[in-house]
């Protein structure tokens, strides 16, 4: 009886320490939207698609995974493999397969659904299936594409969402205690701006490519007839496919930013991580893309592990209080930490992701332009009032 | 906004004059060097696909191979049944669609123009598409006969192989239609017209429909021998109007870029894509749209605002064959098969002057405007000029004047004033108004003989028609002159030119954002109209302007045409006969009520100065 006890109790006095070292989230949760309709966007659905299956790969189940796709291409009477989306010209893998649970379909991706599930403002009856049911330890995962522009996207070709009305909507999140941390992955043309006025904490974000740069697809299948991934997707999949094999992987996301190509992405990704808390060689990429269960014990840590202090000294171990909070507020990872100093060296080498603006000149000189026009319009009103008058 | 004229302009009112004469040749001359510096790459643009959707050249064309052969069979097929009636014919092409497991309709029509008869019997199949909803089509079309009444053997051969080849495939989102028309101009009007409940009496109803038609190909591919060095793209519909750039663009860059086909446009069979090539390309595209005839089964369909072109096959000395062209028409299919609604992202409004290059109606409309505002400018020009105003009125203000200056000078301010304010002399608008409502109504009936007169008096109405237009302008200015007296004489036929300008410009204004060539080539002609006057004291002057007019007039245009082509002049009035009651051609109208009007009233200033020196009433 006694050992089983001591085992058991060892285990819990490990456990406050592992959540220290990890983030502490209990729940990985993750949106996935594709946001255009249309035949020819079909790789926008195809992109979806893929990380629809990473993420199932990695663990996080159908429950928590809102899939959000505005047309149906798998079913388009032009699709020469009906009820099929590849994301390949090979033809490898249907993602469209038969274990797809899509949440969001057709007319009901709106921006006004895709807020009110973000922020949980949803009508009473709505099945738990469309809702985001996170609290304040759910890691989420955000990913959009389709087409964009400076700090908007567009939805169905009918309506837009601005850079404003995700941050706010993230920051009504925070304030409800709706996430813990948040990675928000964009592919859309000038998809950084996108994630530019977020100010809410513990958000990282990344997107492909940069103000005034278009986002480009990869490569086109010629059965289908149409471009079915776009290449900043592309290239995050190789990544993910070839390094993240299971839920279990300890790579992090600083490895996949690294790994991130301006020249092979044909545009500039960009990377935020000032609201982001963790330095990103420590967060692992199944932080968010995976299902890692970590469990929380109900109560106050401190009070068990003074119970622990006791028993150890009871049992004849002389250790003082300081040693013991070293201990269990563990000091070995600084190794780790040290040795993946480089590593957070080349992170740091990416330009400031928050910054939207090329530069501040042509900033300048586009007011001057706006300033002239009010002027010419100005002095062209005052000649005729003039001429008016003689 | 009070716009005050300084007075000493309603004095001098030559400053004025001048400046209406300076600028309306300014705007002449701007007009005519604009159109010469479209071709050049400043003011032209390349072509572009707009239509997101299209998508051309993306897909993989299978058709070839063993559907060759099928092709080569169905060619013999059509040769067996070169001289045949219609009637057999059109049974054994339903016979072939049924095969293929197609719906088939048969349509009987008849026409009746210029003293003929046309009659013919379309046959046609519908393919459903098998996962589509059946609200959209896009047509497959074969005239059994070209348009040159050449046996279109290729042409039947392929939409027959194509008909079964399509069946195989399931990615159709909108229904094709196979039409094979018993000719290249009237039947796909009858076929169109009734597809649209709109058409005559003489003409059978459709018994199998589809959805609304986004796109029609017409394959035009001719003769016993297989093979053909390139691709021509017609495309001009009837009264001028155009199909959607993009999609003659798509069809250009599938045949260039993905089959390595050359195309042409405009029957340049060696364009070199150098200036003068260009400008000869944008000419004979704006004779055609001038002329708004049918250039191919395709303009019938576009009056409906269906976008169509035919793709016809050139030369024989290449090394393409029906396996090139099946493809072609595959890879257009699978294009027009991605369009999620009707063409509209693209121009419907442009001059194209090389396969990959265009002017849209932005860039070449000020030049046909310019050439409607300089008729304008001179008539606004005739109405300001003291010479419009009948005498009488004018001598008593004259007196006022006299007699203001005579008198004390403190009321000299005053007395300019009431110059400056008074309107003048008035101008007496009675006859000139009569003359130029009465010759426009007059153009009725040349638009009516020539559309209900037989082909075999066509020519001899034409000749009396041309001596009764060279008589009635002098019988018309004889008879003025002998009536009215001699001062109003010079004033109205001055405002008779002067109204008849100013609708003439207005109208070819307005005719220039629908049908611009049509606009500018009459305009064209119309110069000589704006100096064109009555000089009596002037007999050597008004000869050359007489020569000018007979040299610009309707008839020399028709000559010219009919040289252009190398047809007599029956023919073209044929034609036009043809084109008003099949195709709805509204060039005659034009002409008739508009152009010819304005030339008639022309004649009658110019002519009276003969008149008037023959009488000796020179004013």
């Amino acid at each position: 009886m006694k050992l089983p006890t001591w085992s058991s109790l060892a285990l819990l006095s490990l456990l406050p320490s592992a959540c220290l070292a990890h983030s502490q989230h209990t729940s990985n949760w993750a949106v996935l939207v594709s946001t255009s309709r249309f035949w020819f966007n079909y790789r926008h659905l195809a992109n979806v698609l893929s990380m629809y299956r990473t993420v199932k790969r990695l663990g996080i189940p159908d429950s928590q995974i809102i899939l959000m796709l505005s047309d149906d291409v798998a079913c388009n009477p032009r699709n020469t493999f009906p009820g099929t989306v590849y994301n390949n010209a090979d033809r490898a893998i249907d993602l469209y397969g038969d274990n797809i649970e899509v949440d969001y379909r057709g007319y009901e991706v709106t921006v006004e659904n895709f807020i009110r599930l973000l922020t949980d403002r949803v009508p009473p009856d709505t099945p738990r299936s469309k809702r985001l049911l996170t609290d304040d330890r759910s890691n989420i995962f955000i990913y959009m594409t389709g087409h964009g522009g400076n700090e908007f996207l567009k939805f169905q070709d009918a309506e837009e969402i601005s850079a404003f009305d995700i941050a706010d909507a993230f920051q009504q999140m925070f304030e409800k205690k709706r996430y813990n941390e948040m990675l928000f992955m964009i592919d859309t043309c000038q998809a950084n701006t996108m994630y530019s006025k977020f100010y809410s904490p513990n958000i990282l974000a990344t997107g492909s490519s940069e103000l005034d740069q278009s986002s480009y697809s990869h490569h086109a299948d010629n059965d289908v007839g149409v471009a079915v991934i776009d290449r900043y997707t592309y290239f995050n999949l190789e990544y993910l496919e070839t390094h993240v094999k299971n839920a279990s992987s300890k790579h992090t996301l600083a490895d996949l930013f690294n790994s991130y190509d301006p020249v092979k992405i044909a545009s500039t990704p960009g990377i935020r991580t000032d609201l982001f808390r963790r330095d990103l060689s420590e967060v692992l990429i199944t932080d968010f893309l995976g299902n890692v269960q970590n469990v929380e014990v109900d109560g106050d840590g401190m009070i068990l592990d003074e119970d622990l202090l006791a028993l150890a000294r009871s049992a004849g171990y002389n250790i003082t209080e300081q040693e013991w909070k070293d201990a269990m507020t563990g000091g070995y990872h600084e190794k780790t930490k040290e040795e993946r100093d480089d590593v957070v060296g080349e992170q740091r080498t990416w330009e400031g992701p928050a910054r939207v603006h090329k530069d501040r000149e042509s900033d300048f000189w586009r007011n001057v332009m706006s300033a002239g026009a009010v002027g010419v319009c100005f002095v062209g009103y005052w000649v005729f009032s003039m001429i008016d008058k003689v | 906004m009070a716009l005050r004229v300084p007075v000493n302009l309603r004095k001098n009112l030559s400053v004025v004059l001048y400046a209406f004469q300076g600028l309306s040749i300014l705007a002449v001359i701007v007009g005519l060097a604009s159109l010469l510096l479209l071709p050049l790459d400043e003011y032209s643009r390349r072509t572009y696909i707009s239509e997101n959707a299209l998508l051309p050249g993306q897909v993989h064309a299978y058709f070839g191979g063993s559907e060759q052969n099928i092709v080569r069979a169905f060619r013999r097929e059509v040769d067996l049944l070169g001289n045949s009636t219609s009637d057999v014919v059109s049974e054994r092409m339903a016979e072939i669609f049924r095969s293929a497991g197609l719906k088939v309709g048969k349509q009987r029509y008849s026409y009746k123009a210029a003293g003929g008869e046309y009659t013919g019997e379309n046959v046609y199949a519908v393919l459903h598409a098998p996962r589509g909803d059946a609200t959209e089509a896009i047509v497959l079309c074969a005239p059994w006969k070209n348009i040159d009444h050449l046996l279109n053997e290729g042409g039947v051969a392929l939409t027959l192989a194509l008909s079964r080849y399509f069946k195989r495939w399931s990615l159709w989102s909108k229904d094709i239609i196979f039409l094979i028309s018993s000719d290249a101009r009237a039947g796909p009007q009858a076929w169109v017209d009734a597809y649209h409940d709109l058409h005559g009496e003489n003409i059978q109803s459709l018994s199998v429909k589809s959805g609304a038609i986004q796109g029609v190909v017409v394959v035009d591919y001719p003769g016993a021998y297989h093979r053909f060095e390139s691709l021509h793209i017609i495309y001009d519909g009837i009264n001028g109007q155009l199909p959607n750039l993009d999609l003659i663009n798509t069809a250009v860059q599938i045949s260039r870029d993905q089959m390595g086909l050359r195309t042409d446009l405009q029957e340049m069979w060696d364009h070199n894509d150098g200036y003068r090539h260009r400008l000869r390309t944008m000419l004979r595209g704006m004779v055609n749209q001038a002329l708004g005839h049918s250039t191919g089964p395709h303009s019938s369909f576009i009056p409906y605002h269906i976008d169509a072109i035919t793709l016809a096959t050139h030369g024989d000395g290449g090394w393409h064959d029906e396996g090139s062209l099946g493809r072609t028409v595959e890879s257009v299919f699978r294009s027009l098969n991605n369009l999620l609604e009707h063409f509209h992202q693209s121009f419907f409004f442009y001059l194209l002057m090389a396969p990959k290059r265009f002017v849209s109606i932005g860039t070449y409309l000020p030049s046909a405007m310019l050439l409607a505002v300089g008729l304008t400018l001179t008539a606004i020009r005739l109405w300001v000029d003291p010479r419009s105003r009948s005498g009488e009125v004018g001598e008593k203000v004259e007196e006022v004047k006299e007699k203001s200056e005579k008198g004390e000078k403190g009321k000299e301010g005053k007395a300019g004033e009431v110059v400056a304010v008074d309107v003048g002399p008035k101008r007496e608008l009675f006859l000139p108004m009569s003359i130029v409502i009465g010759v426009h109504f007059c153009g009725v009936i040349p638009f009516a003989v020539f559309n209900s007169v037989d082909y075999k008096s066509m020519s001899s109405a034409f000749y009396i028609f041309i001596a009764a237009s060279v008589i009635l302008p002098t019988l018309i200015s004889i008879l003025i002159t002998l009536t009215a007296s001699p001062h109003r004489l010079l004033p109205a036929f001055h405002l008779s030119r002067c109204f008849s300008l100013l609708f003439l410009g207005m109208f070819l204004s307005t005719l220039a954002t629908l049908n611009f060539s049509l606009s500018f080539l009459i305009g064209l002609f119309s110069l000589p109209l704006t100096f064109a006057r009555t000089t009596p004291k002037s007999v050597p002057l008004a000869l050359l302007n007489s020569i000018l007019l007979q040299v610009t007039s309707p008839f020399a245009a028709l000559f010219i045409i009919a040289g252009y082509w190398g047809l007599g002049v029956e023919d073209i009035l044929k034609e036009a006969s043809f084109g008003w009651w099949v195709w709805r051609m509204w060039t005659p109208v034009v002409v008739w009520c508009v152009w010819w009007p304005a030339w008639v009233v022309g004649r009658i200033s110019v002519d009276s100065s003969f008149v008037m020196a023959a009488m000796g009433k020179t004013g």
